[in-house]
C-alpha cells in the first residue's frame, strides 16, 4: 500500500510496453512485501531521529544528511526528503517511455532505473543504471547516471558506466532542472546518436567512421547487458531493482494485481460522508448548471 | 440500505404468542384441517346469510369466534407442494371459491362496524397475513375483503380512529412486508381499485401517509411500510406515477418537516464555551430534534430507494415546501439565538444526509435560494464576522460545507473570485500551476513561527518533569485515530492538541508505524552536535511528522473526492477569460449588510420624497418587505389540499389566518394529523417583533468587528489599487462589456424585483389585483396593503410555486423602473455636491444579480465617488466604468480577517478557524492552492495572502509576548492545559459530577472540546488525574478548566471585572499562539505534501 506511486506508475507504462513486461513487474513483485515491512521495522531507531519521515512513502532513504538549505535546521532533511519526493512525483508524471526509476531503499538520493529500447540501434537493450544525486540537491551539479554494465555508446564511459549527463545540463538549475530531465535524456541518447566530445572515443570514431561495425558493436553490447538481466544487482539494496525468468506461480498473480490496481486515498476518514459532488457542467463555471437528470444510482 | 434491512421487522411466528388460543386447535393432518375449517364456515355462513343483519350481539360473538378458528386454520395451512399446477392448500380453495373472507367484512359492514369488530377484524388480518404460509394476497378472495376493511377505516373524514391506529398500521406494515416480497401484489393492489375509493388506487399507501412523521413505534412502522412501498415501486412506473400525482405523499413530508422544524427549540442553550455544533448525543435527547431527524432520515431513505418521479417530486417539495419557506426565514431570524439554533440544525441536517440528490437540494439551496436579496450564502457568510457562539456556528457549517468536496460549493465559495485570475499580477499567471518543489513555502509558513514561541525558558527541571509525565502517556497504547472518532470531529483538532507538549514524540495514529520513543531516548544516540542541534529544536518542530502524515492524508483524500469535478481549476481551465465576473466586493465589511432593503428604502425614499407614486410604491415595498419578513419570521404554513389534490402551503400570519377562517369556512378536508401537530406546535412557538429593528441591533453588534486592523488596511489598500488597476483595465473591460451585453436589460429588471419582492420572484398570480391598486393612485397604503394581505392566498392558484407570496413582480417592476430613471436623474445632481451616504453604498454592494445563478455586471467598488452610478438601482452601469478591482470574495475576506484578529479571538473560534483554512489548503487545485500556499505569489495589492495575514498575526503575538514578561510561562501553561484536554478520557469522568449542569439542550452531552481532542489513552492513571482535576475544577466552581489553569497567572483570585477582562485578553493570545505555531506547521505540511501528491485520474465511470 505503501508502494502506491510504484504500482501505479507501473500499470500506467506498462500497458504500453508489452515486450518485458514480465520481468520488470517480477522485479517489483518481489520487493514488494518484505523491504516495505523490514523498513518499519528499521525505522524504530534511524540514527537521526529527524529522519523519520519516509515511513509514509517508499524512497525511505534516511541518509545522514546534515545539509540544510534552509533557515530551520531541523527541517533541512524535511526539506529534502520532500524535494526527492516531489521530483519522484515529476517522474511518475512524465510517464517516460520505457523508463522506471525507483529510489533506494537506503537513500533518497540514490535512485534505481532500468531502461527499455523498443527500437533503433539498441533496440530489445534492457540497460539498468542507477541515479546518483548529489547530497546538495538542487542547489549542487547534476545527477549523475551510471549504467550497470557500460553500454557500447559515444556519451558513455566504457569503464565507469557513467553517461555524459553534464553536457545536456551545463549548469543545474533548481527550478528548471528536473530529474526527469536526466532520464529523458538518458533515453534520447540511444535513439540520437551524438558523437562530439565522447567519452568513449572509440564508439564515437566507429559510427561516424564504419557505422556497419559500430552497429555490431552495439548488438554485442547489448546482447552482453541483456545476458546479465537476472544477475544480481550490483548495489544490495532491498529496493534494487532485480529481474528474474518468468514464474507464473509468483509473477501472474502479481502483474494482476498491478492490473486490477485502483488507487484510492490511504484513508477515507468520516467513511459515511458523501464527498466529491459536482453539479458543475464542463465548461460552465456555474453552480448546478449540469441537469440533475441522472443522479448517481 | 440500512433502511431496508430494517425493515421486515416480523417474521411470521414472531407474534404467535398472542395468538396461542386459537392455534391450540390446529393439527397437523391438513384434511382434519380442512373438516374443521369446513365446519366452523357452515355454522358462520348461517349466520351470516340471514338477511336482516341482527344486532344481537350473540351472532357477532359466534361469527367472531368462527372466524378467529379459520382464520387461524387458514394460516397455518400450507401449500400444497406436491400439485405444481395450483399449489394452494385446501382451505384456501375453499376461501376462495366461497369468497369466504370478503362475506365475513361485508357482513360486518352490513351491520355497522363498530370499533371493537373493527379492530379485531384488523388483527385478524394482520395475523393471517404476518403468519401464513401461503402468498394470500396474491388472491382477490382475501385482498378485496383486507380493502375493503381498511377503506372503511380510513374513509372517514376524521381518518383513522385513533383506538385502531396501531393495529392498522400493524397491518399496514404487514401488507408491505409482503408486497415487498411479493411485488405482484403490489400490481394487484394498485389495480384493485375498490369502487367506493375513486382515485385512491392505492389505499395502503394513502393510509400510512398521515402516520409519516409520527414518532415512536408508530410512526417507525409506518414509515417502514411506506419505505417498503417505495422500494417496490421503484421499478414500477405506474405506482411511481400514482404516488407522485395522486398522493400526498411527498407534500406530505415535505412540509411536514416543516412542521416539525417549527417544533424544535428556538434557543440551544448550552453553556460550555467551545459548544459549537449539534452531534448526536446532543440531539438524542431532544424529543422534537429526534422526531424531525427520524423525519429527514426518513426523506433520505425515501429518495435512496424510491423511483425518480416520486424523488424529483419529494426533492421538490422539499425545496419548496421545506427549506425556502421555513429553513430559509428560520435563518434570518432577527435574535441571535434563533440564528444560532437555525445555524446549527442546518449543519447537523447537512452532516445527515447522505444522498446525493437531496444534499443537492439542500446545497442548491444554500448557494442560490434568494432570501431577502441574500442568498443564504451570504447570509451565512455574514456571520463569521460576528464575535460569538453564532461564529463558532457557522464556521462549523463551513466546514461541514468544505468537507463535502462540491465544486458548486467551492465555486460559489472561493473559485469563482480566482478564476478570472485577477487577483495574482499578470506576470505571475503562469506561476498558479507550479508546485514548490524544494519546501520554500513550507519553509516560509515555518519562519512565521514567533521566536518568543520557540524557546521554552521553561526550568529544565520542569520539563525534565514533563517528559517523565507524557513519556509515560505515550507509551500507553493509545492507537485510535482521531478522525475515526465521529465524523462530526474533525481529526486535525486532536491533532493540534498532541502535538503540543514539549520533548514529546506523539505518538503515531495509525497502527503500523512505529512506537512511539521520546526524542530523550533518542538525544543520547546522536552525535553532540545534532544533540544540541535537536534539544532546540525539540521544542518546537516536534510533531511535525505527524503533521506530514495528517496533511497527506487530507490531501490525498481531497484530490481523491475532487477527481470528478468538471474542470482542474489550474488557472486555464475553465479559462480566465471565460469566467463570469463574479459579484463585486462590498464597498463596506460585508458584515453590514444584512438586511440591506431596510435601508435602501430608506434612502429612496427620502431622496424620492416629491414623486407621489414612486413614494408610494417604496413605502409599499417597505411595508411589504416588513409584512413578508413578520410573515416569515412566524415560520407558520397552513397545509392544505385543494380540489385537485394539489397541496397548497401558505405563510400565515396572525392576522391571515383569522381571515382565512371567515374565508374559508371549511378548508377542504386537511391532511388531519399533520396540520394539527404543526398548527400546535406552531402556536407555541410564534416569535419576535418585526425584524429590521432587530437588524439594526445586531449590525450594531458586529460593528466593534469591522473597527480591526483588517478593514482600515483594506481600505487603505483600495485607495492604493485604484491606481493599480487601470493597468488591467483593458483586459477587465473586455469582461465587463461582455456582462454588460448579456445582461444589461434583465438585470434591471431583477434588479428591481429582488429589492421589492423578496425572493418570491415567481408569484405572479395575483398581478391583477396589484396593478389596478397602482393604477389607482389615490388609495391609501394601508388599504393596499390590507388588500394584499387578503388577497394574495386565494388568488394564488399554484400555492407552492409562488411561495406563498402571491404578489405581483411584474407591476411593480414596471412602476419601479420608471421610479428608478427619476431617482438616478435626480440623484445625479445631488450627488455631485454631497458625499453618497452609507445606505446608497450599502444597496450598490447588495446589486441583486441577475439571476440566481449570481452572474452580474462589474459593480466597482472604487466607483463610489462617481457621479453616474449613485442612483439607486441605476440599472445601464456606464461601461466606461473602471471596473472592480481585485477581489477574492466575502469567504476568504472574512475567513482572512478573523484570522488576523486571532490574538482576540477565543481558543475555540480559532480552533474552527484554521481548521477551516487548513481543509481550504488541502485541495489540490492551483487556483486555491496558489492563492493560499504559494508564498512567493504577487499578489496585486488589494488582494491580502495568507502569508501576510500570518505576518501580521506574528507580529502581534510578538508585540504581545515582549510586552508580558511572564508570556513563556503561559505559554507552557497553554500548552500543557491543551496537550491535557487532548488526552483526558472524558468517558471516565462521566462517574464524576458533570463539568456542566446541562439543564438545557442535552443531557448527556460531554464537554465537547474534550471530545473533539479527545483521544482514549487506556491508561487509568491518567483517567483519574483528569478525574482528579475536573473535580477540583467543580469545586472551584470555575467556568471551565482553563480558567482554573490561568488563575495563577491572572493576578490572583480577587479580580475586579476589569481584570477579568483583561485575564481573559491575555488567555485568548496565549492560546492563539500555541495555536498559531500549530497551524503554521500545519500549513506547510500541507505545502510540502501538495508537490508530491499524485492526481487521480479523474474516470469516474472505468472505475466505478
Amino acid at each position: 500500500m505503501n508502494l502506491n506511486p510504484f504500482w501505479s506508475m507501473s500499470t500506467n507504462t506498462s500497458r504500453k510496453q508489452h515486450r518485458s513486461d514480465n520481468e520488470e513487474q517480477g522485479g517489483h513483485g518481489d520487493h514488494r512485501s518484505s523491504p516495505a515491512r523490514l523498513s518499519f521495522g528499521k525505522k524504530q531507531l534511524p540514527a537521526i531521529p529527524k529522519n523519520a519521515v519516509p515511513i509514509t512513502k517508499p524512497p525511505s532513504a534516511t541518509i545522514p544528511v546534515q545539509s540544510t538549505n534552509g533557515t530551520h535546521a531541523s527541517y533541512g532533511p524535511f526539506y529534502l526528503e520532500y524535494s526527492l519526493l516531489a521530483e519522484f512525483t515529476l517522474v511518475i508524471k512524465q510517464k517516460l517511455p520505457g523508463i522506471y526509476v525507483q529510489p533506494s531503499y537506503k537513500s533518497a538520493l540514490m535512485w534505481f532505473g532500468v531502461i527499455f529500447i523498443r527500437h533503433g540501434l539498441y533496440q530489445d537493450g534492457v540497460f539498468k543504471f542507477t541515479v546518483y544525486i548529489p547530497d546538495n540537491y538542487p542547489d549542487g551539479e547534476c545527477p549523475k547516471l551510471v549504467f550497470d554494465i557500460p553500454v557500447f555508446h559515444p556519451l558513455v564511459d566504457p569503464v565507469s558506466g557513467e553517461l555524459d549527463v553534464r553536457r545536456a545540463f551545463t549548469k543545474w538549475r533548481r527550478n528548471h532542472n528536473h530529474i526527469w530531465q536526466v532520464l529523458m535524456y538518458a533515453r534520447t541518447i540511444f535513439y540520437k546518436i551524438n558523437t562530439t566530445e565522447p567519452l568513449n572515443p572509440e564508439a564515437a570514431v566507429l559510427y561516424e567512421k564504419d557505422v556497419q561495425l559500430f552497429k555490431s558493436k552495439v548488438v554485442e553490447s547489448v546482447k552482453l547487458c541483456n545476458s546479465h538481466l537476472f544477475d544480481q544487482p550490483k548495489i544490495d539494496d532491498p529496493y534494487a531493482i532485480s529481474f528474474s525468468p518468468w514464474n507464473p506461480a509468483v509473477h501472474e498473480e502479481a502483474k494482476e494485481r498491478m492490473f486490477a490496481y485502483k488507487r484510492r486515498p490511504e484513508e477515507q476518514h468520516k467513511g459515511t460522508q458523501v464527498s466529491g459532488l459536482s453539479w458543475v457542467k464542463p465548461g460552465s463555471t456555474q453552480p448546478f448548471s449540469k441537469e440533475d437528470s441522472p443522479p448517481q444510482s | 440500505m440500512s433502511w431496508l434491512s430494517r425493515l421486515n421487522p416480523r417474521g411470521p411466528g414472531v407474534r404467535t404468542g398472542r395468538n396461542t388460543a386459537p392455534s391450540g386447535h390446529c393439527i397437523a393432518d391438513p384434511e382434519t384441517c380442512l373438516m374443521v375449517f369446513q365446519n366452523h364456515w357452515r355454522q358462520a355462513s348461517w349466520i351470516l346469510e340471514q338477511c336482516e343483519p341482527s344486532s344481537s350481539s350473540d351472532d357477532l360473538t359466534a361469527v367472531r369466534n368462527h372466524t378467529d378458528q379459520m382464520l387461524c386454520l387458514l394460516a397455518e395451512e400450507r401449500p400444497d407442494l406436491g400439485d405444481s399446477v395450483s399449489p394452494i392448500g385446501p382451505i384456501l380453495e375453499l376461501v376462495v371459491t366461497e369468497n369466504v373472507l370478503e362475506r365475513v367484512v361485508q357482513w360486518h359492514i352490513r351491520r355497522g362496524l363498530d370499533l371493537d369488530s373493527q379492530g379485531a377484524l384488523l388483527k385478524l388480518f394482520e395475523m393471517l397475513i404476518g403468519q401464513s404460509h401461503q402468498p394470500l394476497l396474491q388472491h382477490t378472495a382475501v385482498l378485496h375483503p383486507l380493502l375493503r376493511l381498511l377503506g372503511a377505516c380510513g374513509d372517514t373524514e376524521l381518518g383513522c380512529p385513533p383506538a385502531l391506529e396501531n393495529s392498522l398500521v400493524l397491518l399496514l406494515n404487514q401488507v408491505c412486508v409482503t408486497m415487498a416480497r411479493q411485488p405482484v401484489v403490489l400490481e394487484l393492489l394498485f389495480r384493485a381499485a375498490p369502487a367506493q375509493h375513486g382515485s385512491t388506487n392505492l389505499l395502503i399507501f394513502s393510509l400510512l401517509v398521515p402516520f409519516i412523521h409520527r414518532d415512536g413505534a408508530l410512526g417507525q412502522q409506518a414509515r417502514d411500510a411506506l419505505l417498503l412501498v417505495m422500494a417496490a415501486s421503484a421499478s414500477h412506473e405506474a405506482v411511481a406515477r400514482y404516488i407522485a400525482e395522486n398522493s400526498y405523499f411527498c407534500p406530505v413530508l415535505a412540509t411536514g418537516l416543516s412542521a416539525l422544524y417549527s417544533s424544535l427549540p428556538r434557543k440551544i442553550d448550552v453553556r460550555g464555551d467551545d459548544w459549537h455544533a449539534l452531534r448526536r448525543e446532543d440531539w438524542m435527547g431532544v424529543s422534537s430534534l429526534v422526531l424531525f431527524m427520524n423525519s429527514l432520515e426518513f426523506c433520505n431513505a425515501v429518495v435512496q430507494v424510491s423511483h425518480p418521479l416520486v424523488r424529483t417530486q419529494l426533492l421538490d417539495y422539499l425545496h419548496n415546501g421545506f427549506l425556502v419557506p421555513v429553513m430559509g426565514p428560520a435563518l434570518h431570524k432577527s435574535s441571535v439565538d434563533e440564528m444560532i439554533a437555525s445555524t446549527a440544525y442546518l449543519d447537523l441536517f447537512l452532516r445527515s444526509v447522505s444522498e446525493t440528490s437531496l444534499l443537492r437540494t439542500f446545497l442548491r439551496f444554500i448557494l442560490l435560494h434568494r432570501h431577502d436579496n441574500d442568498t443564504i450564502l451570504d447570509t451565512l457568510l455574514t456571520r463569521i464576522s460576528s464575535n460569538s457562539r453564532l461564529c463558532m456556528v457557522s464556521l462549523s457549517l463551513f466546514r461541514t460545507l468544505l468537507s463535502l468536496h462540491c465544486e458548486d460549493v467551492m465555486l460559489q465559495l472561493i473559485l469563482r473570485y480566482l478564476l478570472p485570475c485577477t487577483h495574482v499580477m499578470l506576470s505571475q499567471r503562469r506561476a498558479i500551476r507550479e508546485t514548490d518543489l524544494y519546501g520554500k513555502s513550507a519553509n516560509k509558513f515555518l519562519s512565521l513561527i514567533p521566536e518568543c514561541c520557540r524557546q521554552s525558558t521553561a526550568p529544565s527541571m520542569d520539563r525534565e518533569d514533563d517528559n517523565a509525565f507524557w513519556g509515560k502517556v505515550l507509551s500507553s497504547p493509545s492507537s485510535e485515530s482521531p478522525a475515526l472518532h465521529r465524523p462530526s470531529t474533525p481529526s486535525r483538532l486532536s491533532f493540534f492538541m498532541r502535538q503540543q507538549s514539549t520533548g514529546t514524540t506523539p505518538s503515531s495514529s495509525s497502527t503500523q508505524s512505529t512506537p512511539p520513543t521520546t526524542d530523550h531516548t533518542l538525544s543520547p544516540e546522536t552525535t553532540p552536535t545534532t544533540q544540541q542541534n535537536l534539544t532546540e529544536c525539540l521544542e518546537w518542530d516536534c510533531g511535525y511528522l505527524e503533521y506530514l502524515k495528517d496533511a497527506r492524508k487530507s490531501v490525498e483524500f481531497c484530490s481523491w473526492a475532487c477527481r470528478n469535478w468538471s474542470a482542474p481549476y489550474d488557472g486555464e481551465n475553465p479559462s480566465p477569460n471565460s469566467a463570469l465576473l463574479p459579484p463585486p466586493p462590498p464597498t463596506s465589511n460585508p458584515s453590514m449588510a444584512m438586511f440591506p432593503e431596510h435601508f435602501s428604502i430608506q434612502g429612496n425614499s427620502s431622496s424620492s420624497y416629491n414623486t407621489p407614486p414612486n413614494q408610494r410604491a417604496a413605502i409599499v415595498a417597505a411595508a411589504r418587505s416588513e409584512w413578508s419578513s413578520s410573515e416569515r419570521d412566524s415560520g407558520e404554513w397552513d397545509v392544505t389540499i385543494g380540489k385537485n389534490n394539489c397541496i397548497s402551503l401558505t405563510p400565515r400570519s396572525k392576522k391571515r389566518s383569522l381571515q382565512r377562517e371567515e374565508l374559508l369556512p371549511k378548508p377542504v378536508p386537511p391532511l388531519v394529523p399533520i396540520s394539527a401537530t404543526s398548527t400546535t406546535n406552531l402556536t407555541t412557538s410564534h416569535t419576535s417583533p418585526a425584524s429590521h429593528n432587530q437588524s439594526t441591533t445586531i449590525t450594531v453588534t458586529y460593528k466593534p468587528l469591522l473597527n480591526g486592523t483588517a478593514a482600515q488596511n483594506d481600505s487603505q489598500d483600495r485607495d492604493l489599487e485604484v491606481k493599480k488597476v487601470k493597468r488591467d483595465l483593458d483586459e477587465r473591460q473586455y469582461l465587463d462589456e461582455n456582462a454588460n451585453q448579456n445582461g444589461s436589460v434583465t438585470k434591471c429588471m431583477s434588479q428591481s424585483c429582488s429589492i421589492f419582492s423578496n425572493d418570491s420572484s415567481e408569484g405572479t398570480s395575483s398581478s391583477s389585483i396589484v396593478t389596478q391598486d397602482l393604477e389607482d393612485g389615490n388609495q391609501s397604503v394601508e388599504s393596499l396593503i390590507e388588500e394584499l394581505l387578503e388577497q394574495s392566498p386565494e388568488d394564488s392558484k399554484c400555492p407552492i410555486e409562488s411561495n406563498g407570496q402571491g404578489i405581483s413582480i411584474e407591476a411593480f417592476t414596471q412602476e419601479l423602473r420608471e421610479l428608478e430613471d427619476r431617482v438616478k436623474e435626480r440623484v445625479k445632481e445631488v450627488c455631485q455636491q454631497e458625499e453618497p451616504n452609507k445606505e446608497e453604498r450599502q444597496t450598490q454592494q447588495q446589486h441583486p444579480l441577475e439571476d440566481e445563478t449570481g452572474m452580474t455586471g462589474g459593480v466597482g467598488a472604487e466607483d463610489r465617488g462617481d457621479s453616474s452610478v449613485v442612483g439607486l438601482c441605476s440599472p445601464a452601469r456606464p461601461l466606461n466604468q473602471p471596473t472592480a478591482q481585485p477581489y477574492t470574495g466575502p469567504f476568504m475576506v472574512v475567513i482572512f480577517s478573523k484570522l488576523e484578529n486571532m490574538l482576540q479571538n477565543s481558543l475555540y473560534v480559532n480552533i474552527l478557524l484554521t481548521g477551516i483554512v487548513a481543509q481550504l489548503a488541502a485541495y489540490p487545485q492551483p487556483l486555491l492552492r496558489s492563492f493560499l500556499l504559494n508564498t512567493n505569489m504577487v499578489f496585486q495589492p488589494s488582494v491580502k495572502s495568507l502569508i501576510q495575514v500570518l505576518g501580521s498575526v506574528k507580529n502581534r503575538i510578538e508585540a504581545f509576548a515582549a510586552s508580558h514578561e511572564d508570556f513563556p510561562v503561559m505559554l507552557r501553561k497553554a500548552q500543557q492545559y491543551l496537550v491535557f484536554r487532548g488526552r483526558v478520557d472524558w468517558s471516565d469522568l462521566s462517574s464524576v459530577p458533570p463539568l456542566r449542569r446541562s439543564d438545557s439542550l442535552v443531557k448527556s452531552r460531554k464537554p465537547s472540546l474534550g471530545d473533539l481532542i479527545l483521544r482514549h489513552t487506556n491508561s487509568p492513571t491518567r483517567a483519574r488525574h483528569a478525574a482528579q482535576i475536573a473535580l477540583a475544577h467543580v469545586r472551584d466552581g470555575g467556568q471551565s478548566l482553563h480558567s482554573a489553569l490561568f488563575r495563577s497567572t491572572g493576578g490572583g483570585a480577587a479580580g475586579g471585572l476589569e481584570k477579568q477582562a483583561e485575564a481573559l485578553r491575555m488567555k485568548n493570545a496565549v492560546y492563539s499562539a500555541v495555536i498559531f505555531c500549530e497551524f503554521l506547521k500545519e500549513l506547510a505540511a500541507l505545502a510540502q505534501e501538495h508537490a508530491v501528491t499524485l492526481p487521480f485520474a479523474n474516470n469516474p465511470s472505468p472505475e466505478e
